[in-house]
């Protein structure tokens, strides 16, 4: 589904990926592991095609289509989806109209009719349940004023309506407290098919607890330096990374 | 101007034959007036920013025999209770433009409610400029709200396409002790159309103002909007949106006068300014030593969306008062990278996620109306104007 070869990016200049290679094939769950300013969020960023990053080297195919070529709402509409480490507040913008605009912006492009105002809503009262979001909390402004929790349990909303086939879930542990971290994950594991796959980042075993990744990866400045089973993030939340770095 | 002059003198009689003799009443002194002010030069403080003089220059057609019939409808000459507060707020000797209209001007639209009426509905009156040649038209508005009235007002002003239009409109308004007046103008003309709006309000104690102008598309648009509180716990809201392309110019000049004590003053003006159009916003807060307890605040915020488009702004807080609390700002500023990021990261096209994001920005404004209805028109108003390409004047001139 997705072959990262060789990645090279920087940012403001500064070379912070520096040869990333890695593969997610279908129905699988890869997590990304690396302390602060290893270059994860970076990653995500240069798949979704944000513009402060710029790719320098490599290759990345997803579904046998060149990625690095696509805009990112092409990659979106491709299945690509991140859930961001911090969501941005857009007053202003409702969640009712951003998240209508998303999927007919998507079924247009998969050459589907728009979805009428009452077929959306329902859609979206449905979709809401799979992680017990508060209605209140779509009624708002994208985001405005949302926790810290409830702005990552607003991410996997989104998720859950735009049925992503790869998602990047950047973080999507922190800031949630214990109940919401479960029922989080539960509603993600609901949204897993055969054919969807998830790189998921995280610091914590908790929520792999509940992922139950296939592969765990760790990431040191700029590169994948170990990979592994479930087993290596075990071994992580005993002894850190230092090991890790000593070892590469 | 010699040619507005000499059309008063020449014309003076059918001028007067079709107005109302308080109007006949007040030419003499505005022409001496306008005579002696001549139109203000960019030199002029709350004329800098737009050329006045270019576009009085062309040569407009008026018309002798009255306005719209939309005017009528409202229309009632013989109210003197209404009509002796005729040209007592608007000064002609302080304004050329005034002074103009008040020498020109040959109908009064006239709203008069009296001590404790509370209009249920509002108010609606549309002027629609219509011309088979270049036209300039005169309008003046009237509106006297008395103790405890309620009232409504919404302006709209349109114009049809491909002609050259000129109006000058002066609105007096009287807000009685604990009255409130609401008054909300939208401007959806073409670039064709100039067009000079003096507004003059006085607030009583008690009395509460709100003005909200929304300038969704045009030619020249100067408003200019003072308001005076001068009864103690009088209260003003000043609101502005202007969306502007092209060639546009959208000049916004307000003055809040804090005469007396405890009064509060709000005012947000916001801009989307495209292409290569302008923006001008000056707002005057004065605060004179007799308005202890004063509460203001001022924001205008400001999009700029190319490096050729140009946004002046311009707060001024002036406090002669010690026991106050009054804050002022604004900012000028693109679309904000990461929402714009998000939006696209969601599938949201680049050029869609900058609609909904300027949408986003223009809706705080409406989303100060009461009136719900409304707010929801101006909602699909402002929509439409970033949207449609269909209706766009700039596609449609090719
Ligand atoms: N927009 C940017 N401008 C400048 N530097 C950046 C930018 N984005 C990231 N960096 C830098 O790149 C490096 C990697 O950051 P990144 O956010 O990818 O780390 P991370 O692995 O996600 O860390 P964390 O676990 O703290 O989230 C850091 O040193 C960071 O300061
Ligand atoms: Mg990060």
């Amino acid at each position: 589904m997705l072959e990262i070869k060789n990645l090279h990016a920087t940012v403001g200049g500064k070379e912070i990926l520096k040869g990333v290679d890695l593969v997610v094939k279908s129905g699988e769950i890869h997590a990304l592991m690396g302390q602060n300013g290893a270059g994860k969020s970076t990653l995500s960023n240069v798949l979704v095609g944000h513009p402060a990053y710029t790719v320098t080297e490599g290759t990345v195919t997803f579904n046998g289509k060149d990625l690095l070529a696509m805009t990112p709402d092409e990659r979106s509409h491709e299945g690509l989806f991140l859930s961001f480490q911090q969501p941005v507040e857009i007053p202003g913008v409702s969640m009712v109209n951003f998240m209508r605009a998303a999927l007919n912006a998507k079924r247009k492009y998969q050459g589907l009719e728009p979805l009428d105002a009452s077929a959306f809503l329902k859609l979206m009262r449905e979709k809401r349940k799979i992680v017990e979001l508060d209605n209140k909390l779509t009624s708002r402004s994208v985001n405005e004023g949302f926790s810290g929790g409830e702005k990552k349990r607003n991410e996997i909303f989104q998720m859950a309506l735009l049925e992503p086939t790869l998602s990047i879930l950047d973080e999507t542990d922190s800031g949630l407290d214990v109940d919401a971290l479960r029922i989080v994950a539960e509603g993600f594991n609901k949204l897993r098919t055969p054919q969807t796959a998830a790189i998921v980042i995280t610091h914590y075993q908790r929520l792999l607890d509940y992922l139950k990744p296939d592969v765990v990866h760790v990431l040191i400045d700029g590169r994948i330096v170990k990979t592994g089973g479930p087993e290596l993030a075990l071994e992580i939340e005993q002894r850190g990374f230092d090991w890790i770095k000593e070892e590469a | 101007m010699n040619q507005y002059l000499e059309f008063f003198r020449t014309q003076r009689q059918r001028i007067d034959g079709n107005s109302h003799p308080v109007l006949n009443a007040h030419r003499e002194a505005a022409a001496a007036a306008f005579e002696r002010l001549g139109f203000p030069s960019q030199k002029v403080e709350r004329y800098k920013y737009t050329d006045v003089a270019t576009a009085f220059a062309p040569n407009y057609g008026i018309s002798l025999s009255g306005t719209t019939d939309s005017l009528r409808k409202t229309e009632s000459p013989d109210n003197p209770l209404a009509l002796s507060h005729y040209g007592t707020l608007a000064d002609v000797d302080a304004d050329a433009i005034t002074a103009l209209n008040t020498m020109l001007v040959q109908e009064v639209s006239i709203i008069h409610i009296p001590a404790g009426i509370h209009r249920e509905n509002p108010i609606q009156v549309t002027h629609t400029l219509h011309s088979t040649a270049p036209l300039m038209q005169n309008r003046r508005l009237l509106i006297v709200a008395e103790a405890g009235a309620h009232v409504q007002v919404l302006l709209n002003e349109r114009a049809d396409e491909g002609q050259d239009f000129l109006t000058t409109q002066v609105t007096e308004v009287f807000v009685g002790e604990g009255a409130h007046v609401e008054i909300y103008d939208i401007e959806s003309t073409h670039e064709r159309c100039h067009r000079f709006h003096q507004l003059f309000a006085d607030v009583a104690a008690g009395g509460r103002f709100t003005h909200a102008t929304f300038t969704l598309s045009g030619g020249l648009t100067r408003n200019q909007t003072d308001v005076r509180l001068s009864g103690e716990g009088a209260e003003v809201n000043l609101l502005g949106c202007a969306i502007t392309d092209g060639q546009q110019h959208v000049d916004n000049n307000t003055l809040i006068d804090h005469r007396a004590p405890g009064c509060r003053s709000r005012e947000l003006y916001k801009y989307v300014v495209d292409q290569q159009s302008t923006g001008a916003f000056a707002g005057r807060v004065l605060v004179r030593q007799e308005a202890q307890r004063t509460d203001s605040e001022e924001r205008n915020a400001n999009l700029v969306c190319t490096d050729e488009a140009r946004m002046w702004t311009q707060p001024m807080l002036e406090i002669y008062a010690d026991d106050v609390k009054c804050s002022h700002g604004s900012t000028v500023g693109q679309l904000n990278d990461d929402a714009l990021f998000y939006l696209r990261q969601r599938g949201i096209s680049e050029a869609e996620a900058r609609t909904l994001l300027k949408q986003a920005f223009a809706s705080e404004v409406i989303n100060e109306i009461p009136l719900e209805a409304l707010r929801q028109r101006l909602h699909a108003m402002v929509e439409k104007r970033f949207r449609s390409c269909e209706d766009c004047r700039l596609c449609k001139k090719g």
